[in-house]
């Protein structure tokens, strides 16, 4: 029925199966739409956050999707400005979970501030020393950005490409990508970093905060390195997840492994300076405080040491020591090894420079303050996700997203 | 007019633990003064907004050595270094400002849009957020004080010094004519209310003013000096483990000989 | 298509979207259900507080018509500015919505408005008919007091009309006043020199937690702090005064005139006595000297109390080596009257280091003399009933020295002896919720036919009432306010009307004296005054100018009679308290667990509903959720196999209650902890429904002595649920 509408010389599913795969997407996208709303017309209160808790799940999802999303703009990278040709196999796919992330950040953030209607307070009463005003103008910024990538992807679709004004668009939108993937790259630069400075600048809080370097602490630029490093890991997920559910290939070996040594050499490097971090943090900056390390790990029902070390050993140098070998990334079983532990390091180290930030004590005399999420949180955290497997799904059916996929998937004429 | 001249001020506390007795009366002074809204359960401290809280120490030995002290935490109108305070150097929107004319730490509450990030900076949690709409039960808001705004949901409130008696006063000496604001012309609420004496308020700059001298006394001691918070809030105790219990220590420090604690 | 684009660029362009979010931020900025408090001009009166007995004074400021805050009244004698969190809270009480807004009746179990004109006249018939019939005597009212102009108009109103029945509820100063009554002959109350002391040594006195005036007290200890003196607190939990003193003994509840007592032998064995006392202004202090010796070896009250002998002898030796030493008693804020033995074992230690009288001592103060109305002139029946014993028993055959003895009423009347009440009026109490043991409580009060409160808002006993006449709260009525609470210069404040009454509300006093002239006759001739504020007017007489210039009157000169001018006792000699008296075993048996009351200064626990500002203050450690907490040492816990937090059943012989657990490291095992003042079924959702009355599960222990309450824990059971 909407044949007209697929890329030539692919094979998509019935649309009736489609249609119902995505209704029950569309459901919870729905109770997450409802979470949502709940949130902006009665309030925060609808959340389990608390005076202890000002920020809690969306802020750790939030930066988590950044994250994750940091595929997009360090593929660019990588494919525009350093020139790793094969990978313009991959960066459709990346820009699109780029964009994903993005926008379910910006939506996150909407939904997370208490008064959504003056959410442009920020731009209009910018406070230059707050690393939130760095956050915000770079990542709507990088979003415009992200957009501007996106667009010629959904103009290239059949029916779209056939207006000329749109095929002339889409050409010469490609021909100046470089630029924007340049521009895209320093924004995500800064916002990914300005997001690690968010905690490393509490100064108030000895869990968090980090000597630096000038106006950054040093998170600002692990957040940038390690987005950079565990992105191409969502990235790889994410294809590998869609192989699997299509049931076909989309992107050949080498480009995947490509991806993997460069994202494993990332994390490599990442997670030593992490560990370095760490040891100055222990050493150094938490002792001039009067903290010891197990201040941060002790008295309470959740935070053990054994988060630390499965953010820096599960989450770090396995994934890193697996990936750099040829054996580790070309060995599926290991591939998916390493992409899901580097993901679930990554997401511990938004988790705990979030929640657990606000779960420490400061004064000598208060609690660890533990909470978990209400409904409306879990809703509105799962609806980004359920509109990103929405977009997938649009997209992969409707637009030429790997341009692989027919060559390695041949339809017999 | 020789305004120029004059020294900035910085008003501050000195709250003598002392004499405090956890009554409750400098929290239920500021909840009258300031038009702090209250709802029906408010059991869950995590969400209770109490601009200033009274805090229970304890020594945490066992029976019946055990001993407890109470500690008054207004806002600490946290100067940080050259004003930038925790909580003011991170509000994205400039809602909450340190102002170098007075010392106080503001709160703008039309302004604020509630991200709340300045409230994970605040290590002494003295920002509050209206989790809720304020409601007073019918007949109630007949109380409610024309000198302080009652917030809306969704923005952070916290203690500002009274800063409507900071503004009263300089018009009461403004009609008066030229002369300065003195001690007596502006105090907090929580100050007149306590009926243990145990809070001073003043100008900490003004050596004609009580916490000028107090704040010099040999037991007394700022909350968390070490993390370069440059409070405005001192307290008092005779008590070694009270003093110890305001700052963090790792074990063989001593209380009065680390960098950057209290001297 | 491209028109599309065309017009989002334009509309992008156009003022438009930027006005619409710049609209709707400030639509946010004045959402239309976040109230804007009026603007008006700003005024402060001085009044006086009615909240306590603590005789403060107090500044209302009001903008308008409305009162925004009330605050310490600068300079007032009692409390200079300072205010304790329930006077602040005073304007959250005017504008409660439980306040009684009209008078009502009940008819068939739903309240009615009514007139006053009605109401009156309904009552003046059924005291005529009760008359008529012989039984004036079973007309009673329950006030707050028996002091001032209200309640000795009530008084005057039930003796003129022939019932002995007016009572108010019992103290710490009833237990003082006995003593002193005995030993010196005075008939009045005792003031305590506190400021001036150097040494206090409190037997579980709730210090900083409202016992006596509570901001006097603050005061006091603040001054202790500023010159040193020192504070020993007794008492088996670590209260916040027991934090604050230099040192705090924990004892075994019930066991304090033992230790009392065998300070006493310290004193009197080491010869650290004031002898010139002693020996020249006393009598009975020989044989009551052999009596300690004998009994109380600090060997064998180590032994009762819990206090390691050499501890007491040091204590004994420090208090008596001071230069102002003072010792005092009543347990937490006083309510609970405690046994005489207690009181006149305390009373004989200031005896023994002579500072009856004395800079720094326990004084004789007078009760308020200011109302001196003439005598009333009783008819045939009135006379007659008002030989009639009290329902209560007060100084009847067992109990001949109690005044009042309200805690014992409830048995009376559901044993049903004699004719029991008919007519019940309670003026400024709230007997269904403050007596302890408060289901008999409330099971007496369901036995009387016709009972009218005069509350101003709707507590548990106006909800049980027939009739309700709303009294005018504190800030919107006149009313005199003599203040005892152990002040050292006799003192009264007057309550001025701050505000017109808010609602369809009658002064009491008013009420009185209408209903006094419908029943005519001897009646109505004993209430001569147009109307209260005349009669109170002409009560102050000199002092109303002066009262309602200042709003208090102080005596600053007063000075208790001193020892050579002889005491009021017939050789005018100071009598030592009776050997037998003192040498009583603890009163009640202690069982593996005992439920031990606390007082706090964030809840009221007596007529004054809590107001929410104050029930924000209270502590999860007190209240959580509905949930009532306890406190319990860890050690006591475990036996019981009960975890921080957990959920249990508290029972005792009179109740049972659903709590919380929490663990203190300042409580004596083999204890349970819990506040007064929860446990409301009446006021709004602030309130109502919290935590657990305590009084529902302790009851009254009479005093073999005087009969007035003396209980200070009850054996309690506590299991897991
Ligand atoms: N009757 C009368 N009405 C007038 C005027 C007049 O002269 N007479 N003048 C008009 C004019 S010109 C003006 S500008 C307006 C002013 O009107 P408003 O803006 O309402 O003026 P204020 O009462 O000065 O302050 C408002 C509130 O801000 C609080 N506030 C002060 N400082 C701070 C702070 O640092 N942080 C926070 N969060 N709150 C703070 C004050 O306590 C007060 O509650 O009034 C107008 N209305
Ligand atoms: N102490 C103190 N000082 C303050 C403030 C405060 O709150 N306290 N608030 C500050 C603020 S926000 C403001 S806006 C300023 C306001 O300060 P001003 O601008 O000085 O305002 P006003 O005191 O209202 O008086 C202005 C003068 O204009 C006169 N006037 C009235 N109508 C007219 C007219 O039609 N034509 C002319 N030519 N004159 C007229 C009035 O009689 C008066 O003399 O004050 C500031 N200064
Ligand atoms: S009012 Fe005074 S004594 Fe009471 S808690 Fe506050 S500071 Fe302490
Ligand atoms: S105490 Fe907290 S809110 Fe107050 S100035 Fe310091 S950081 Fe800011
Ligand atoms: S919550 Fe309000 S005051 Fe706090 S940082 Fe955000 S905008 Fe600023
Ligand atoms: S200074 Fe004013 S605002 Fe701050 S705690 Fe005291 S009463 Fe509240
Ligand atoms: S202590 Fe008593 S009299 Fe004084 S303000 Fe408090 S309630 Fe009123």
């Amino acid at each position: 029925m909407d044949s007209a509408l697929i890329p030539e010389g692919v094979k998509r599913c019935p649309l009736p199966k489609f249609v119902i795969g995505l209704s029950v997407v569309g459901a919870v996208l729905l109770w997450g739409v409802y979470a949502m709303l709940l949130c902006w017309l009665k309030g925060l209160n609808q959340t389990n956050m608390n005076d202890y808790y000002g920020f809690a799940l969306w802020i750790w999802a939030d930066l988590a999707v950044i994250a994750l999303g940091g595929g997009a703009f360090f593929t660019g990278l990588l494919r525009y400005i350093i020139g790793k040709d094969e990978l313009k196999n991959i960066i459709n796919f990346a820009v699109l979970i780029g964009f994903i992330c993005y926008s379910s950040a910006l939506l996150i953030l909407a939904i997370d501030i208490g008064q959504p209607l003056r959410g442009w307070f920020i731009f209009w009463h910018a406070n230059v020393h707050s690393m939130l005003t760095e956050v915000a103008f770079c990542l709507s910024c990088y979003f415009a950005v992200l957009t501007i990538e996106y667009i010629p992807l959904v103009l290239e679709n059949r029916q779209l490409d056939k207006i000329p004004f749109f095929h002339n668009l889409t050409h010469n939108m490609h021909e100046v990508m470089a630029v924007f993937a340049a521009t895209g790259a320093f924004l995500s630069c800064f916002h990914q970093g300005s997001l690690g400075g968010v905690a490393g600048v509490l100064f108030g809080r000895p869990f968090a905060y980090r000597e630096g370097l000038l106006v950054w602490p040093w998170t600002f630029f692990l957040f940038t390195w390690s987005a950079a490093a565990y992105g191409p890991c969502f990235t790889i997920f994410l294809t590998k997840l869609l192989e699997k559910i299509v049931g076909k290939k989309l992107v050949k070996d080498n480009v995947i492994e490509l991806l993997a040594k460069i994202s494993g050499w990332m994390i490599f490097t990442y997670i030593i300076a992490k560990t370095a971090d760490t040891w100055y943090w222990v050493a150094v900056t938490a002792p001039s405080k009067g903290f010891q390390l197990m201040d941060f790990y002790s008295n309470n029902a959740f935070y053990g040491v054994w988060i630390l070390i499965a953010e820096i050993v599960v989450g770090g140098f396995f994934p890193a020591l697996i990936l750099i070998t040829h054996k580790g990334r070309s060995t599926t079983g290991l591939l998916w090894t390493a992409v899901l532990l580097g993901m679930i390091g990554v997401c511990l180290n938004r988790w705990v420079m979030v929640l657990q930030v606000m779960a420490v004590p400061v004064l000598s005399f208060d609690h660890w303050a533990l909470y978990y999420p209400s409904w409306q949180e879990v809703a509105t955290t799962i609806l980004p996700v359920a509109y990103g497997v929405t977009l997938v799904a649009l997209s992969y059916r409707y637009l030429p997203i790997f341009p692989q996929e027919k060559e390695l998937n041949p339809v017999a004429a | 007019m020789k305004q120029e001249h004059v020294k900035p001020k910085k008003f501050g506390m000195v709250i003598d633990l002392d004499k405090c007795t956890g009554c409750g009366s400098c929290m239920v002074a500021c909840m009258a003064e300031n038009n702090v809204p209250f709802k029906e359960n408010e059991t869950n401290k995590l969400d209770s907004i109490t601009w200033m809280r009274v805090f229970k120490l304890t020594n945490n030995k066992p029976f019946p050595m055990n001993e407890i002290c109470y500690l008054p935490r207004p806002c600490q109108h946290c100067e940080g270094h050259n004003g930038h305070s925790p909580c003011v150097s991170v509000c994205p929107a400039t809602a909450t400002d340190y102002d170098m004319e007075t010392g106080i730490v503001s709160q703008i509450y039309t302004r604020c849009f509630g991200c709340r990030y300045c409230m994970g900076a605040c290590p002494y949690h003295a920002r509050y957020f209206n989790w809720w709409d304020p409601v007073w039960p019918e007949g109630m808001e007949k109380m409610l004080s024309p000198n302080v705004s009652p917030r809306m949901r969704g923005v952070v409130e916290k203690c500002s010094f009274c800063y409507h008696r900071y503004q009263r006063a300089k018009d009461k000496v403004y009609y008066e004519g030229t002369r300065e604001i003195e001690e007596g012309d502006y105090q907090t609420a929580c100050t007149q209310a306590c009926p243990a004496g145990a809070i001073t308020f003043g100008d900490l700059n003004n050596k004609h003013h009580a916490v000028y001298r107090l704040k010099k006394d040999p037991h007394a001691f700022r909350l968390l000096e070490r993390l370069g918070t440059n409070t405005k809030v001192y307290y008092v105790s005779r008590k070694e483990w009270v003093r110890r219990a305001g700052d963090n220590y790792l074990p063989g420090e001593e209380i009065g000989k680390v960098k950057g604690g209290h001297k | 298509m491209a028109l599309g684009i065309g017009t989002t660029a334009g509309i992008t362009l156009s003022p438009l979207p930027w006005k619409i979010t710049d609209d709707l931020s400030i639509w946010t900025q004045n959402w239309p259900w976040t109230p804007v408090p009026a603007d008006g001009e700003a005024t402060d009166t001085n009044s006086a507080c009615m909240l306590c007995p603590g005789g403060c004074g107090v500044t209302v400021r009001k903008i308008g018509n409305r009162v925004v805050k009330v605050e310490g009244m600068k300079g007032h004698p009692v409390n200079d500015g300072g205010i304790c969190a329930l006077g602040l809270a005073a304007p959250q009480l005017l504008y409660s919505p439980t306040r009684v807004k009209s008078p009502m009746k009940k008819i068939n179990g739903s309240w009615r408005k009514i007139s006053w004109d009605d109401a009156i006249a309904e009552i003046a018939a059924k005291l005529i008919e009760l008359r008529a019939a012989g039984k004036s005597h079973t007309v009673a009212c329950i006030a707050e007091s028996d002091r001032g102009t209200v309640p000795l108009l009530w008084s005057r109103l039930l003796t003129v009309y022939g019932s002995p029945n007016f009572m108010r509820p019992a103290t710490m100063e009833d237990a003082y006043s006995l003593v002193m009554e005995k030993t010196q002959g005075h008939h009045g109350v005792p003031g305590f020199d506190l400021e001036n002391a150097d040494f206090v040594l409190s037997l579980g006195c709730g210090i900083i937690e409202g016992w006596g005036s509570p901001v006097r007290m603050f005061k006091a200890h603040s001054q202790w702090k500023n010159k040193h003196a020192k504070l020993v607190q007794v008492e088996p939990r670590l209260s916040n005064t027991a934090a604050k003193a230099d040192q705090w003994l924990a004892i075994k509840p019930g066991t304090e005139a033992q230790l009392a007592l065998g300070l006493a032998h310290v004193i009197l064995s080491e010869s650290l006595f004031h002898r010139p006392f002693t020996d020249n202004f006393s009598d009975g202090f020989e044989s009551c000297k052999q009596a300690i010796l004998s009994q109380f070896h600090p060997d064998r009250v180590a032994e009762s109390t819990g206090i390691p002998a050499e501890t007491i002898r040091s204590l004994g030796r420090a208090f008596a080596g001071a230069k102002h030493p003072i010792a005092i008693c009543g347990r937490g804020q006083g309510h609970v009257p405690g046994s005489f033995q207690e009181t006149a074992a305390v009373y004989l230690l200031n005896a023994l280091v002579g500072n009856i009288g004395q800079k720094g001592g326990v004084w004789a103060m007078p009760e308020p003399e200011y109302v001196n109305w003439p005598e009333v002139e009783m008819d045939s029946v009135a006379a007659n009933a008002m030989q009639q014993t009290r329902m209560d028993g007060a100084g009847g055959e067992h109990y001949p020295d109690a005044r009042y003895l309200l805690t014992r009423l409830p048995e009376m009347i559901n044993a049903g002896i004699g004719d029991g009440v008919q007519v019940l009026f309670i003026s400024g109490a709230n007997p269904a919720y403050t007596l302890p043991g408060s289901q008999a409580a409330r099971k007496a009060l369901a036995r009387i036919p016709f009972k009218v409160s005069f509350s101003t808002h709707m507590d548990e006993t106006a909800e049980m009432a027939d009739m309700i006449l709303p009294n005018h709260c504190f800030l919107e009525r006149y009313e005199d306010v003599p203040v005892t609470s152990g002040l050292t210069k006799p003192m009264v404040n007057l309550a001025v009307p701050v505000l017109q009454p808010l609602y369809d509300t009658k002064h009491v006093g008013d009420v009185i004296i209408a209903l006094a002239r419908s029943l005519g006759g001897n009646i109505a001739a004993a209430f001569p005054w147009k109307n209260y504020q005349a009669c109170l007017k002409k009560t102050l007489g000199d002092r109303w100018a002066h009262l309602t210039e200042e709003t208090y009157w102080v005596d600053n000169n007063y000075r208790p009679t001193q020892w050579q001018d002889g005491f009021e006792t017939a050789t005018g000699k100071f009598i030592f308290p009776d050997a037998k008296r003192l040498n009583r075993s603890p009163l009640a048996a202690q069982g593996d667990l005992t439920l031990i009351a606390c007082d706090s200064m964030c809840l009221s626990s007596g007529s004054v509903g809590t107001p929410p500002f104050l029930i924000k203050t209270v502590p999860d450690t007190v209240l959580k959720d509905l949930y009532m907490v306890v406190e319990m040492n860890p050690k006591t816990a475990a036996a019981l196999q009960l975890k921080e937090g957990s959920n249990a059943v508290l029972s005792t012989q009179r109740g049972a209650a659903r709590v919380k657990v929490h663990f203190s490291e300042g409580i004596m095992p083999g204890l349970v902890a819990m506040q007064r003042g929860l446990g409301h079924s009446a006021y709004d959702k602030y309130l109502a429904g919290k935590g657990v009355n305590i009084n529902e599960l302790m009851g009254p222990v009479d005093d073999p002595d005087s009969g007035y309450d003396a209980a200070w824990g009850i054996s309690a059971s506590l299991t897991k649920a």
